[in-house]
């Protein structure tokens, strides 16, 4: 039979990523939104706590967790603020082309110093002319003896200005498209790597956004990833594992819109009565309460398919893309329910709105995900 | 130095409570059972010895239904004690303090303790006999409201502030002796994910307690009941703080007949 039971292990993980989110981040969500912080204390404590290389191995100094444990942590972690969510698992994103990729001497070399102190990664994939294209990259690499020479530009990169290590996708020739990609693993004192100004985001306002130049960044190829061409590949199957966490960190953010509506719906009242007692509120909270409780059980299920050691592509691409467009939906709603206090900045609920807008956009914009979706599905018909 | 920290199974402070049908006592069912408050602090406090002492060991030890102190022993082991023992009784004796002190006295006796750590007192029912009776039943000497604890390795003395009233009494003791600590004082650490999960396979050794002393009548509650429900806030409504103010005067005045 299946099981949706969480095992006493699943509980304490969740109950102390709970913990972690109730008392160091939610106290701060507001302020850093407002005033678009980054909290580098409150991520040197989420690392210090095991919360930020999840997927890692614990012999490579992460904390191992399979996909589903990483979703219960995520799910949490983004209830109380998604931005800082997003650049607390943005390492997950970063090292997964490695721990795909590298060779068994490159993961020593990598992981264990970058793990066993508070470090941050940024995946730099998108160009200002291809993120959903992500065979169109322009960025260059050109070998030159026994190293490449990388030259262009990333943009959107999660926690770039703070990064010390970039995991870097080039091509060596653009005619080749997906094939001509190759992955290199680049530090941030390697010269000629520029990160950008922050960038002002609409929501998400706790993470970190800018672009990466490289102008003529030396890369060993001991540093590159995979045979040369295998860059793209390395990419998707990189994006197959950190799609899933992306439904779980929507379904935080939607979690936390039904929360607030709900109880606020009991409490304030309009013709004699608490706005909860009328149908028109409760339809809402109902329908919103469906949303919720079905991105959680895709993600779930999306998870527990590629921990059972299957790919998973349509399952996860179905949970992101749902799970992000309930987050915006429930969000939008709990806005709804609070009426004109919901549109003010002094209560939580707007805030919902704004940072579940990304969660259909990065990782994947929910227009490749329908894609994927329907590419996966009429696989089955033909 | 060996350091056994007891630990008592209190309700989560987020679980809703409802007292049996009976009305007798807390109806357990449903209840999330966790290490908290005081007994953070005693965790803290062993730890932070055993770090400063070399070949130093921390053995937790709670009294309870294993359901209860399961979770509690696990906290403690992901926090960083060596070994877990639960002494496993009803759910009527564990809010007996006697039978709780008698209880863990035995695990106690059953394994090497040059220091027996407590809370002060039980973040739940708060009545602070543990620390007490079980120093008495091990012939020690015991100490309570403890903060600020050291050991003075040259002296061979514990070294230690009590929290009084007008202020801090210092203190000094030789081992064995037992200590009810103060809560919150130290900053009791959080538990990391990898030792969380790996305290979930940690084994937990099981004690019997021991029968009852025939002679000691059972302390046994009579009724429990949950605080009756708080009435609501009243918003005023106004334009300017004067009128807030008037408002104000005349609700304290006529409803509230705080003054004539």
């Amino acid at each position: 039979m299946p099981d949706f039971s969480l095992s006493p292990e699943h509980e304490s993980l969740r109950d102390m990523a709970r913990k972690f989110a109730r008392t160091e981040m939610v106290p701060h969500a507001a302020e850093c939104d407002r005033a678009a912080r980054f909290p580098e204390e409150i991520y040197r404590k989420a690392h210090a706590l095991g919360l930020m290389n999840l997927n890692v191995p614990a012999e490579w100094g992460g904390s191992g967790l399979s996909l589903f444990e990483q979703c219960l942590i995520v799910e949490e972690l983004a209830y109380a603020c998604g931005g800082m969510t997003t650049s607390i698992i943005a390492n997950c994103l970063a090292l997964e082309p490695i721990l795909l990729g590298a060779s068994p001497e490159q993961l020593k070399r990598y992981l264990p110093s970058f793990c066993a102190e508070y470090h941050l990664a940024s995946f730099c994939l998108t160009e200002p002319g291809g993120g959903s294209d992500a065979g169109a990259i322009r960025t260059r690499a050109r070998k030159d003896g026994d190293e490449y020479v990388l030259d262009g530009e990333k943009c959107f990169i999660t926690n770039a200005p703070h990064a010390s290590l970039y995991t870097v996708f080039a091509t060596l020739d653009p005619q080749q498209r997906h094939r001509g990609i190759s992955a290199f693993v680049v530090p941030r004192s390697a010269k000629g790597l520029t990160p950008g100004k922050d960038e002002e985001k609409m929501g998400h306002r706790a993470s970190s956004t800018s672009t990466v130049r490289f102008e003529g960044v030396r890369v060993p190829a001991a540093d590159r990833l995979g045979e040369e061409g295998e860059g793209f590949s390395l990419a998707m199957r990189t994006l197959d594992m950190t799609r899933t966490p992306i439904g779980a960190l929507a379904t935080g953010i939607a979690q936390a819109a039904l929360d607030h509506a709900a109880r606020y719906a009991l409490k304030r009242e309009t013709f004699g009565k608490p706005i909860a007692e009328h149908q028109a509120i409760q339809i809402k909270l109902a329908n919103m309460a469906q949303a919720v409780h079905a991105a959680r059980l895709l993600t779930w299920y999306a998870a527990w398919t590629i921990d059972g050691g299957q790919k998973g592509t349509l399952e996860s691409s179905i949970a992101k893309c749902f799970a992000s467009d309930a987050a915006l939906h429930v969000a939008d709603e709990a806005i709804q329910t609070f009426g004109g206090y919901g549109y003010m900045k002094e209560y939580p609920v707007e805030k919902l709105l704004r940072d579940a807008k990304l969660t259909q956009i990065y990782e994947g914009a929910n227009e490749i995900q329908r894609t994927v979706i329907a590419r996966e599905l009429l696989r089955g018909y033909s | 130095m060996e350091i056994v920290v007891c630990l008592k199974p209190v309700p989560d402070a987020e679980t809703r409570l409802r007292p049996r049908a009976d009305g007798s006592r807390l109806d357990p069912e449903g209840v999330k059972f966790v290490l908290a408050g005081y007994d953070e602090s005693a965790v803290e406090q062993a730890l932070l010895l055993r770090e400063a002492i070399a070949g130093s060991k921390v053995h937790a030890v709670s009294f309870g239904p294993p359901r209860w102190t399961e979770e509690v022993l696990r906290a403690a082991i992901a926090l960083g004690c060596d070994t877990a023992t639960a002494v496993e009784s009803a759910g009527e004796e564990a809010g007996d303090p006697i039978a709780a002190a008698e209880g863990l006295l035995g695990a106690v006796e059953g394994m090497p303790h040059d220091l027996v750590l407590l809370g002060k007192q039980a973040g739940d029912d708060e009545e602070g006999l543990v620390p007490g009776a079980l120093a008495e039943m091990l012939g020690m000497p015991h100490f309570g409201y403890v903060v600020d604890l050291h050991w003075d390795g040259a002296a061979q003395r514990l070294r230690f502030g009590r929290s009084a009233e007008a202020g801090q009494e210092t203190w000094e003791s030789p081992l064995p002796c037992v200590i009810g600590l103060q809560q919150a004082w130290n900053d009791p650490r959080t538990a990391k994910l990898p030792a969380i999960l790996k305290s979930r396979r940690a084994p937990i050794a099981k004690v019997s307690p021991p029968a009852p002393s025939p002679e000691r009548a059972a302390s046994v509650p009579e009724r429990f009941a949950l605080p009756p429900p708080r009435t609501g806030a009243k918003m005023i409504a106004y334009r300017t703080p004067e009128e807030a103010a008037q408002q104000l005067v005349r609700i304290l005045k006529e409803e509230a007949k705080v003054f004539p």
